[in-house]
Formats: structure tokens, C-alpha cells, sequence
């Protein structure tokens, strides 16, 4: 029981620290006490008037981090929805039909998941013009496999039960089996998969905006961190600098990860 | 079991042609005219306007004349005949640049893989044998928080303070130079220790979690009942019962990291400076060096379908089930 309650207890930190960061994605206009893109003194210290500093070119810190949230969550949401909706359209046909679309989807996973995906992504990156559009892409096409397998195998299990082979006996098209009767048993691991996905998506986005593989002058809090770095704010020890778009980009991979982590834990 | 092994072997050979194929492509379908990638943006503009003999006499050296099949098949040549082209950032041929780098790569990449490996297989062992016992309550959230922090900011994060703080690893490099025999051996490795302890870390944290979640799959298995109810004591039961059915899942996920021995750590080469394959990957796209950037994804690629057929043979042949169902 106490287990329980334990488990419920991490999910429920993970959804809160997850809506805290959509609010701030949501009303980062309304929070922001500066437009992020403004210059002005370069290098100043936290103040009253910037809680957190300004950079190399005098960008506040603090609206940076606010407009950056925007950025880093809708490449991990939008890039975990696009993933799973290709997982759960392969995983359905390739369990529920078998035969050849499964060999060929099979073959088509294996392929993909020998592909190493930061390698793929970067050189996809530096071919397509660095931005939001090819990032997304970029993730998406290896980040696939592990929820179309998992999926799969689930797939294949729910067709050997009593209830669906009674459906198609009874001569039920094979997509309201699957839209009424598989989607709805395979939800859990739908949802749970889409939060690991975003934890995932959203630190692959950390890494290849901290390379400054991401949109040139685009507020993320991987772009943050490149600048910190490269322009010596590491080195200099402003902590105000380095340290927040570093907790924020843990806090938000920490929060959808706790929600998929303990929520594939209590599905079991 | 012949006829698995050739399958199998089949397979991994196809999948290599994909990824040489890909990558192929890739740079023929990019918006511009391809042999603007593959000899730099400067020079093309520049042999357009001035030179357009030589930009004709390369566009024929890098198979960029003639039709798209003609292409294809002076690329796939040069590729099996191991020629990747010059990369324009050093004027040396592709392939002795990576080399050089895969070099430096492994003494990062291969202890991660044996301590990373050794330390996550102990101790989810430990915890998977007794979840929700006093070390799994203790180590589980610890190595899941790890887990959640992306590689760079560990990377800045352990920089800040033990190079620079406490001052007791090199901020960046490889060598301090000028140095023989032990002695350049020892520094070098004072300057991998802490990329390399991050990166243990990293592993470590990740072959954890897989290992006890495989440990407590199997210890709910109704064998480890009978062996209990046997009256085998505690010790057998987890080492010839549970470990035993255990590892074969984990080797399979040793075998894919293998596969990642070149392409596991680019981020934390990039911060610290280590010039191996993943900074020079980085450098090669960022330097838009296409010959380099593609010979390196053409090759940390095929690594790890190697790796994978590697995991595949291992299984198949410490399996009894596997061997059993292929005879």
C-alpha cells in the first residue's frame, strides 16, 4: 500500500513540474520582463533589474530562459507526438496484419535502430538548415523503433485473445477493431512511451542545440548553455549563466521522464 | 544453425548498403548543387566564377557528373575501396583522419564499456533481487536522476568544479606535450579521467536499470520457485537460476553498446576538448567538411550494425532455446 502511495507520489511531482513549464511556455510573453532578443550592457551581474544577469551581447538571462521554454518543450512534445503516432500506426499494422507488413516493418525497425541516432541527426542537421523543422525531423526518424516494438509485440498479444478473434469472426472491419478495440488497450503504453519519448527528445534537442546545431539567434535553453560555454561564461565562473538553462533543461526531462518512468511502473 | 548465422549475416550486410546508400542520397537531394557540399561553399562560388574547368574536372573526380545511376555507382566504388575522399579541412585523406581519431576514441569509449558494464551489471543485480529493499530505495531514484541529466550539462557541471575549482583534472586536451614514454601515458590519462568518469557514470547508470529490471522480471519466474522450494539456498538460486537467465538480455545490450564504441561520446569530447571521433564529426559538420562528416556516419553506422550482429551470434550461441529452435 505505502509502495503505492509512493508511486502516485512521483507521478504527481512529474505532472506538476510539467504544467508549472507549460504555464511558463503559455504566458512567456506575460512573465518575461524583457523581450529576449533586445541587446543592451553586455556581462552584468544578477540584479534587481536582471534577476539572472545578461549575456555577451546584453540579453537578459532570465527572459531567455522563459522564451526558451517555449522552444525546448514544443520540440519535445511536437517531436514525441510525431514519434509515437508513427510507432502506434507500424506497431498496429505490422501485429494485427502479420505476413508481409510485418516482415517489412520489421526489417524497416532493424535498419533504423542500427542507425546511430545523434550521428544521423547532426549530419541531417548540417545538410537541412539548422532550425526547429529539422530538428524535429531529424529526432524523429530514428526515435521510433523502441515504442513500435514494444507495441508490436503487445499488438500480437491482444489478437490472441478471446475478444478480438470473436470481433473478427463476426466479421468486423479491421479498423474499428483496431480504433475501438486495440488503441483503447494499448493507451497506457501509448501515454507512457509519448512522456519517455519527449524526456528523450528533449535532451537529444539539449545536445544538438548545445553543439549550435540549432536555430541561429533561437532562444532554447540548449542555445543558452552553447552560448555560456563558448563565449567564456563557464570559464569566468558566472554561475547565473550556466547553472539555470542547465536545472531547467533536468527539471523538465526529470518531470515527463517520472511520468512515464512510475507510470509504466504501476501499468505492471 | 548455419543457415541463422547467414541470415543474419545477410541482413546486417543489407543494412550497411542502406546506410551507404542513405548517405548517398542525403547529399543529392539537399537543396544546392551537390559538389557545393562536397567541396565547400567558399571554394565552388569561388571556381564558378573563375575557374569553371576545374569545378568540371572535380565535379567528374567526386562522381558528380553524368547521370544519377552513373553516380551511384562511381560513389559506391570509391566506398568499397575504402576511399572517403580529402577533407578539406586538413588536406589528408578521410580515412587517415579517422583513424587517428578512433585511436583516441577507444581509450575513452572501451573502459566505459568494462567498468560501465561491470558496475551497473553488481549492483542491479543487488537491486533487482530485492526490490524495494533498503539499496534499491536508495540507489533506483539516485541513478534515475543521472539518467534524466543530459550529457553536457553533467559534462560543464564536473568541469566547473573538479577542473576548475579544485583544479585536480586539466580543463581540456588530450596531452600536455613533450612527454615519453610512462610519463606521456600517465598524462594522458589524467587528462581522460574526467571525460571518462562522466561517461562510466552515464553507462553505469543505464546497464543499472536494464539489469534489475531484468533481474526482477526473472526472479518472479516460476523456476526460481521450484528452485526456492528445491531447497537451494539463497546464493545458488541467484547465480545459477537468476543470473543465468538474466545476463542474456544484458549481453545483448553489452554487444549494442560495442556497436557504439565510436559514436558513444561526442558531446563529451566536444566539451573536453578530445579529439576523437565525435569532435571530428562535430568539427566536420560544423566546418561544413562533408567528405568527413559523411565517412564518419558512414562508419560509426556500420559499427554498430556490427555490433548488433555480434549480440545476435553471442545470444544464439549461449541460448540452449535459441540453439535448440535453429537445429
Amino acid at each position: 500500500m505505502k509502495k503505492r502511495l509512493q508511486m502516485n507520489g512521483a507521478m504527481i511531482t512529474g505532472t506538476v513540474i510539467v504544467l508549472f513549464f507549460i504555464f511558463v511556455a503559455v504566458f512567456a510573453e506575460q512573465l518575461a520582463p524583457y523581450d529576449p532578443h533586445a541587446l543592451g550592457i553586455p556581462y552584468l551581474k544578477p540584479s534587481p533589474e536582471h534577476l539572472l544577469g545578461t549575456n555577451d551581447v546584453g540579453q537578459d538571462i532570465f527572459s531567455e530562459l522563459i522564451f526558451g521554454t517555449r522552444v525546448s518543450l514544443f520540440i519535445g512534445v511536437f517531436t514525441a507526438v510525431i514519434t509515437t503516432a508513427i510507432a502506434t500506426c507500424f506497431g498496429l499494422l505490422a501485429g494485427y496484419y502479420r505476413g508481409i507488413a510485418d516482415k517489412i516493418i520489421t526489417g524497416l525497425t532493424n535498419v533504423a535502430l542500427a542507425i546511430p541516432s545523434l550521428a544521423l541527426t547532426t549530419l541531417l542537421v548540417a545538410y537541412l538548415k539548422p532550425g526547429k523543422t529539422s530538428l524535429i525531423l531529424a529526432i524523429s526518424i530514428t526515435a521510433w523503433t523502441g515504442t513500435a516494438r514494444v507495441l508490436r509485440a503487445k499488438v500480437i498479444q491482444l489478437c490472441q485473445l478471446p475478444f478480438i478473434k470473436i470481433e473478427k469472426t463476426l466479421g468486423v472491419s479491421d479498423i474499428v477493431i483496431m480504433v475501438k478495440h486495440l488503441i483503447p488497450n494499448l493507451k497506457d503504453i501509448i501515454l507512457t512511451r509519448m512522456a519517455m519519448s519527449v524526456s528523450s527528445a528533449m535532451m537529444a534537442e539539449a545536445g544538438l542545440s548545445f553543439l549550435g546545431l540549432g536555430e541561429y539567434g533561437e532562444k532554447s535553453w540548449g542555445g543558452t548553455l552553447h552560448y555560456a560555454f563558448y563565449m567564456n561564461g563557464v570559464i569566468r565562473g558566472y554561475t547565473w549563466w550556466y547553472l539555470p538553462p542547465i536545472l531547467c533543461t533536468s527539471l523538465a526531462v526529470m518531470g515527463f521522464m517520472l511520468i512515464g518512468y512510475y507510470g509504466a511502473k504501476r501499468r505492471n | 544453425m548455419g543457415k541463422h548465422l547467414i541470415k543474419r549475416f545477410l541482413m546486417a550486410l543489407l543494412t550497411i548498403y542502406i546506410i551507404i546508400t542513405l548517405s548517398f542520397l542525403m547529399v543529392r537531394f539537399m537543396p544546392g548543387d551537390p559538389l557545393m557540399h562536397l567541396v565547400g561553399e567558399e571554394e565552388y562560388y569561388y571556381l564558378a566564377e573563375f575557374n569553371p574547368e576545374e569545378l568540371e574536372r572535380l565535379a567528374d573526380k567526386y562522381g558528380c557528373s553524368g547521370t544519377l545511376i552513373e553516380q551511384y555507382q562511381k560513389y559506391m566504388y570509391s566506398i568499397l575501396h575504402l576511399d572517403f575522399g580529402i577533407a578539406y579541412s586538413n588536406k589528408q585523406p578521410v580515412l587517415t583522419n579517422i583513424l587517428t581519431s578512433m585511436k583516441w576514441t577507444l581509450i575513452l569509449s572501451f573502459p566505459t564499456l568494462i567498468f560501465g558494464g561491470i558496475i551497473g551489471c553488481l549492483l542491479g543485480v543487488i537491486a533487482g533481487w530485492r526490490p524495494g529493499g533498503r539499496f534499491d530505495r536508495i540507489a533506483t531514484p539516485l541513478f534515475l536522476f543521472v539518467n534524466t541529466v543530459p550529457t553536457n550539462c553533467i559534462g560543464i557541471l564536473a568541469m566547473v568544479f573538479f577542473a576548475f575549482k579544485l583544479r585536480l583534472f586539466p580543463l581540456s586536451g588530450m596531452t600536455s606535450g613533450n612527454l615519453h614514454g610512462f610519463a606521456y601515458v600517465r598524462d594522458v590519462l589524467w587528462h581522460a579521467g574526467l571525460p571518462l568518469m562522466i561517461l562510466i557514470l552515464f553507462r553505469s547508470s543505464g546497464n543499472f536499470m536494464q539489469m534489475k529490471s531484468y533481474v526482477s522480471q526473472v526472479a518472479g519466474e516460476d523456476y526460481v520457485i521450484t528452485a526456492r522450494a528445491k531447497g537451494l539456498n539463497e546464493r545458488k538460486v541467484l547465480f545459477r537460476h537468476v543470473m543465468k537467465n538474466a545476463m542474456l538480455p544484458f549481453v545483448t545490450n553489452l554487444c549494442l553498446q560495442l556497436g557504439n564504441i565510436f559514436s558513444g561520446s561526442m558531446i563529451l569530447e566536444t566539451i573536453f576538448g578530445w579529439r576523437g571521433m565525435g569532435q571530428l564529426f562535430y568539427a566536420g559538420v560544423s566546418k561544413r567538411d562533408f567528405p568527413t562528416a559523411q565517412a564518419c556516419f558512414i562508419v560509426t553506422a556500420t559499427c554498430v550494425v556490427l555490433g548488433n550482429l555480434l549480440g545476435d551470434l553471442i545470444c544464439s550461441w549461449i541460448d540452449p532455446r535459441i540453439k535448440e529452435d535453429l537445429q
